[in-house]
């Protein structure tokens, strides 16, 4: 991942995680809002049921005393009305349930089931009830089931009936609690039916869970109702259990709707998303900006990096800013400044020891020669003062040795000229195996010399061919030079060991001895021209291997370390097809 | 100047007094009755046999069409158009003598070939009086132009079916010509509107239902009634009710609290279908209500599907009752619009015939009637096994305007009063 992308990345994230925290902690607080203002709406909306509830109660006392107090109980009473008389009565006062009753609590007339005459009344009431001046709850039974009313009960002038009469909780009470927008309220009533201020709710399955809940604990309960498929039909509903002495006689229902919350959620969401949107297309833009700005000047340094290894100390970048990226430019640029300068002063050194070396290496081999040349002249010179005899002696002697050692010159001169003219390579296909077999196969007299330590042949080729496009002299001479600097490097005899192989796309070939081994520093300068490590060298036979095998493309290094012998590694492309 | 005795002007006072009472209830003839009733009917053919009209018909029929014998209140045949019968030596074939001197509402004579009306039957003879005596068997001539013709004492002067009919009088008829020159008759009038129109004098006979007898006579309406001509009773018309259910049922319905509370005392507490008056032995048949028994039959009674008229102001209150008393025993009865297992019906008594009321009765049932035995034996095989549970006998009854003398038999009425236009 490049860091433009890690920083694209990270902004969005921040913007992301900003926007959606924000949006979160906000969506929290207004749901807590919310649930703030329905606990208070639905704990005003139980407090004016209750008063609702008891103004009822009170003016149904009211209408029970009248009825209580009426001739036409008299006449009830006394036999004297029809058995449905309490009919007219209810009807009257508007009362949804009314019995008048004989002391034992017989019916006489009932409004609601004139069929229940003579049948006492069985109301649930307790018997603290028939005293009770106030009004309550009671579930009244019904030809078809029961019903839940409010109920108050009167005793007539005499004491000769009781009245009980009741109105239903029906939608006119919820009807008039006067909700606040958002709100409804229901009612269920035992045994199974439910209402709102409209009437019998016939969609209630939903609230059936909620209800069974609190008919079960008798505790007020809460759930979430989901009318539809839209999240803002859902509606939060209270349970409030509504108990007489421990009998359940309803469950009112505050329902809030969800909806201005779910909008409000909805609006918050979709800001966020928007503000989401537009930070993370700004934190795009800025981003790009910013790394545009931050990753260009690296990216200059990166490619300056890569020409400067790949040999173009030159390569310098463009110092844009004076920030710290701006130094870093500048310092690279110092750097590579300094790095030319070394180069130039290391071949500058390199050159300078180079042509010392040679001139050592010059007055060295030239020296030898020239001391038997000058001492054969001054025998010469000091045989023409002797006789002419021991002078024609000395003379054809001299002129030997004279004519021998020029012959060195002319070799010496011949090999730094060699050196100088190395002819460029006439390519062709070469089997490195066969060229390897036939190579040392030149040598094989030579390490089996009497005489000298013996030394012993390792050849180790790797299976089948090994093409390479080679020029076969240049090749077998370098492989030569290598060979017998191992047995060189072996006067107390040894293995020489010599292998090929495939390394992936190249063909290696190793020269190894069990010689004394090199110093890492003359590792380093083994294939300088005129450096030799032998006392009878001329310094020119790795340079020319080292020579060859660039002019093959190829490379050589050496591993050695002192005492352990040294081995030198010669790597050439592997011929891809058959054109040289 | 020789005073008079102050006790011979008391006495003449007194036949004075005499004379215009006896003036006064003097039989009238003319003037128009004005009757309403609830029934629409179609047609007063006889041989139309609507159950939901059959009250309203078998008061209209006699009074248009008539037939060969009829029974009398105490249930014994008279004659009508045949004024004798006889039989061969096998009792196999009754001749029957027509009546002389019959005409038909459109003044042809009613002359039977050779004066006489022959049967094949081998049955009793009562059996034979009987099934003549049935307004199926009226006579009646269809005329030309379709009408129906008969030889009562009123004939079909107007028909519109289920609306309005008016009769008018048969001057031709044998028994002499009814007091009334016609009768019109508006149908398919609810009891509401009909009580409203005798406030009004719009009508002069109203239908009422029996509970609301003593409140009108209270208010001085005249009421006139027929003996017990309904019987209310309870009808199961699912067979797979156990028959331990059904007893328990019977068992647990107080009869005397639905006769003494809801109908006010007008009905005759019954576990029988024919009424007293018409069977002599309906006591026969125990009325007493056993809800501990009733409790023991009815333990894990499944619930019945309850069946009655509700718009009916008699039968739903003695329903909803039935159902109080049923669940005291334990069976609950649930209130059904459609199908039922058990239905409170109103059974009409037809004929002044025990026999026959009881084919009657038996037919509209749907159950098998013994052709053997008495009367009891045939009824209490009717009443084997609980299907039909008789709880009450009811009259039928009418308020009628303070001029009308001897509703309901339309041929003995008369007007008391009549206005200058010949009006009541």
């Amino acid at each position: 991942m490049t860091f433009r992308t890690k920083l694209l990345l990270l902004t969005s994230l921040t913007v992301t995680g900003a926007v959606a925290l924000v949006t979160g902690a906000v969506a929290v607080s207004t749901r807590r809002a919310f649930e703030r203002i329905d606990v208070a709406r639905r704990e005003a909306l139980l407090e004016q049921f209750r008063r609702e509830l008891d103004a009822r109660g009170q003016e149904l006392s009211r209408r029970v005393e009248q009825i209580a107090s009426s001739a036409a109980v008299e006449q009830i009473s006394s036999g004297t009305a029809e058995y449905d008389r309490a009919q007219q009565e209810a009807q009257a006062q508007s009362l949804d349930f009314l019995d008048v009753l004989q002391p034992d609590l017989t019916i006489i007339s009932s409004a609601h089931w004139p069929a229940r005459f003579g049948y006492k009344n069985d109301w649930n009431i307790a018997p603290e009830d028939w005293q009770s001046p106030k009004s309550f709850l009671a579930r009244i039974p019904m030809p078809e089931g029961s019903a839940v009313a409010v109920v108050s009960v009167r005793s007539s002038p005499g004491g000769k009936a009781l009245v009980a009469g009741g109105r239903k909780l029906n939608p006119e009470l919820l009807k008039s609690l006067g909700i606040a927008p958002g709100m409804r309220a229901l009612l269920w009533r035992a045994p199974d039916d439910l209402i709102d201020a409209q009437g019998v709710v016939q969609d209630a399955a939903k609230l059936g869970p909620l209800i069974a809940k609190v008919k079960a604990s008798g505790q007020e309960s809460t759930a979430t109702v989901r009318w539809g498929a839209p999240r803002s039909s859902s509606e939060a509903f209270l349970g409030i259990p509504l108990s007489e002495r421990g009998q359940l006689m309803g469950v009112l229902l505050a329902g809030t709707s969800l909806r201005e919350e779910m909008d409000l959620e909805n609006a918050i969401l979709w800001i966020g998303l928007l503000v989401g949107g537009s930070g993370i297309a700004i934190g795009i833009l800025l981003g790009w900006w910013t790394t545009q700005r931050v990753t260009h000047p690296v990216e200059q340094l990166a490619a300056g990096a890569r020409s400067v290894a790949a040999g173009d100390w030159s390569a310098r970048v463009e110092v844009a800013s004076h920030d710290e990226i701006g130094e870093l430019a500048q310092a690279f640029n110092q750097m590579t400044q300094h790095l030319v300068e070394q180069r130039d002063r290391a071949i500058q050194a390199e050159r300078v020891a180079a042509w010392r070396e040679l001139a050592r290496r010059l007055a060295h081999e030239l020296k030898n020669p020239l001391f038997p040349l000058q001492i054969t002249i001054e025998n010469l010179q000091r045989a023409r003062e002797r006789s002419a005899a021991e002078f024609d002696e000395v003379f054809r002697e001299g002129t030997t040795a004279l004519l021998a050692e020029l012959s060195n010159l002319k070799t010496i001169v011949g090999r730094f000229s060699d050196f100088a003219k190395m002819p460029a390579p006439q390519f062709e296909q070469v089997e490195v195996n066969e060229l390897v077999r036939r190579t040392l196969k030149l040598y094989d007299a030579r390490l089996r010399a009497e005489g000298r330590a013996p030394i012993s042949l390792r050849l180790e080729l790797a299976d089948g061919e090994l093409p390479v496009a080679a020029d076969s002299d240049q090749l077998r001479r370098a492989l030569s030079n290598l060979v017998l600097n191992a047995m060189d490097a072996m006067p107390d005899g040894g293995t020489l060991r010599v292998a090929t192989a495939k390394i992936e796309d190249d063909i290696r070939i190793s020269v190894a001895d069990t010689g004394q081994g090199l110093t890492l520093e003359e590792c380093g300068r083994l294939f300088t021209p005129y450096y030799t490590t032998k006392h009878h060298g001329t310094g020119l036979g790795l340079a020319i291997v080292q020579s060859v095998v660039s002019d093959h493309h190829g490379k050589i290094s050496v591993v050695s370390e002192p005492g352990h012998g040294s081995t030198f590694m010669i790597e050439l492309p592997l011929k891809q097809g058959g054109s040289v | 100047m020789k005073r008079i005795p102050s006790r011979w002007i008391a006495a003449a006072s007194a036949l004075v007094a005499l004379g215009m009472v006896y003036g006064a209830r003097r039989p009238r003839y003319g003037g128009e009755l004005r009757v309403e009733m609830r029934a629409a009917l179609r047609t007063l053919d006889p041989a139309d046999s609507d159950p939901s009209t059959m009250g309203a018909r078998a008061q209209l029929i006699p009074a248009v069409f008539e037939t060969l014998v009829r029974f009398d209140e105490h249930g014994d045949p008279q004659a009508c158009l045949a004024t004798s019968w006889s039989h061969d030596a096998g009792r196999k074939r009754w001749v029957f003598t027509a009546r002389a001197n019959v005409l038909l509402h459109n003044g042809t004579p009613w002359s039977p070939k050779g004066g006489v009306i022959e049967l094949a039957d081998d049955r009793p003879i009562a059996a034979i009086l009987r099934e003549l005596s049935q307004p199926a068997n009226a006579i009646v001539v269809r005329a030309e132009d379709g009408t129906l013709l008969g030889t009562g004492p009123f004939r079909i002067a107007r028909w519109e079916a289920e609306k309005s009919a008016r009769l008018a009088a048969h001057n031709g008829y044998w028994a002499g010509r009814p007091f009334l020159d016609a009768v019109e008759i508006r149908m398919g009038r609810p009891l509401r509107d009909q009580e409203m129109d005798l406030e009004s004098g719009k009508t002069d006979v109203a239908e009422i239902l029996v509970t609301d007898g003593r409140r009108l006579r209270q208010k001085g309406v005249g009421i006139a009634s027929t003996p017990f001509t309904e019987t209310l009773a309870l009808v199961f018309e699912n067979p797979r009710v156990p028959d331990a259910t059904r007893e328990a049922l019977a068992l647990s319905i107080d009869r005397a609290t639905i006769n003494n509370v809801l109908l006010q005392k007008q009905g005759e507490p019954s576990a029988a279908l024919l009424p007293r008056w018409l069977s002599g032995y309906s006591f026969l048949f125990p009325t007493v209500r056993n809800i501990a028994r009733a409790k023991q039959l009815a333990a894990s009674a499944a619930p019945l599907a309850f069946a009655y008229d509700k718009q009916d102001a008699i039968l739903r209150p003695i329903g909803e009752r039935i159902a109080v008393n049923a669940s005291e025993a334990g069976i609950t009865l649930k209130t059904s619009n459609g199908p039922a297992d058990v239905r409170l019906l109103s059974l009409p008594i037809t004929s002044r015939d025990s026999w026959t009321s009881l084919e009657g009765l038996a037919a509209m049932l749907k159950l098998g009637l013994p052709r053997t035995g008495s009367e009891f034996e045939a009824e209490s095989a009717l009443l084997n096994g609980y299907r039909v549970i008789p709880l009450v006998h009811l009259p039928r009854m009418w308020a009628t305007s303070g001029a009308v003398i001897n509703w309901p038999r339309l041929a003995d009425v008369w007007l008391d009063v009549l206005d200058p236009k010949g009006k009541p």
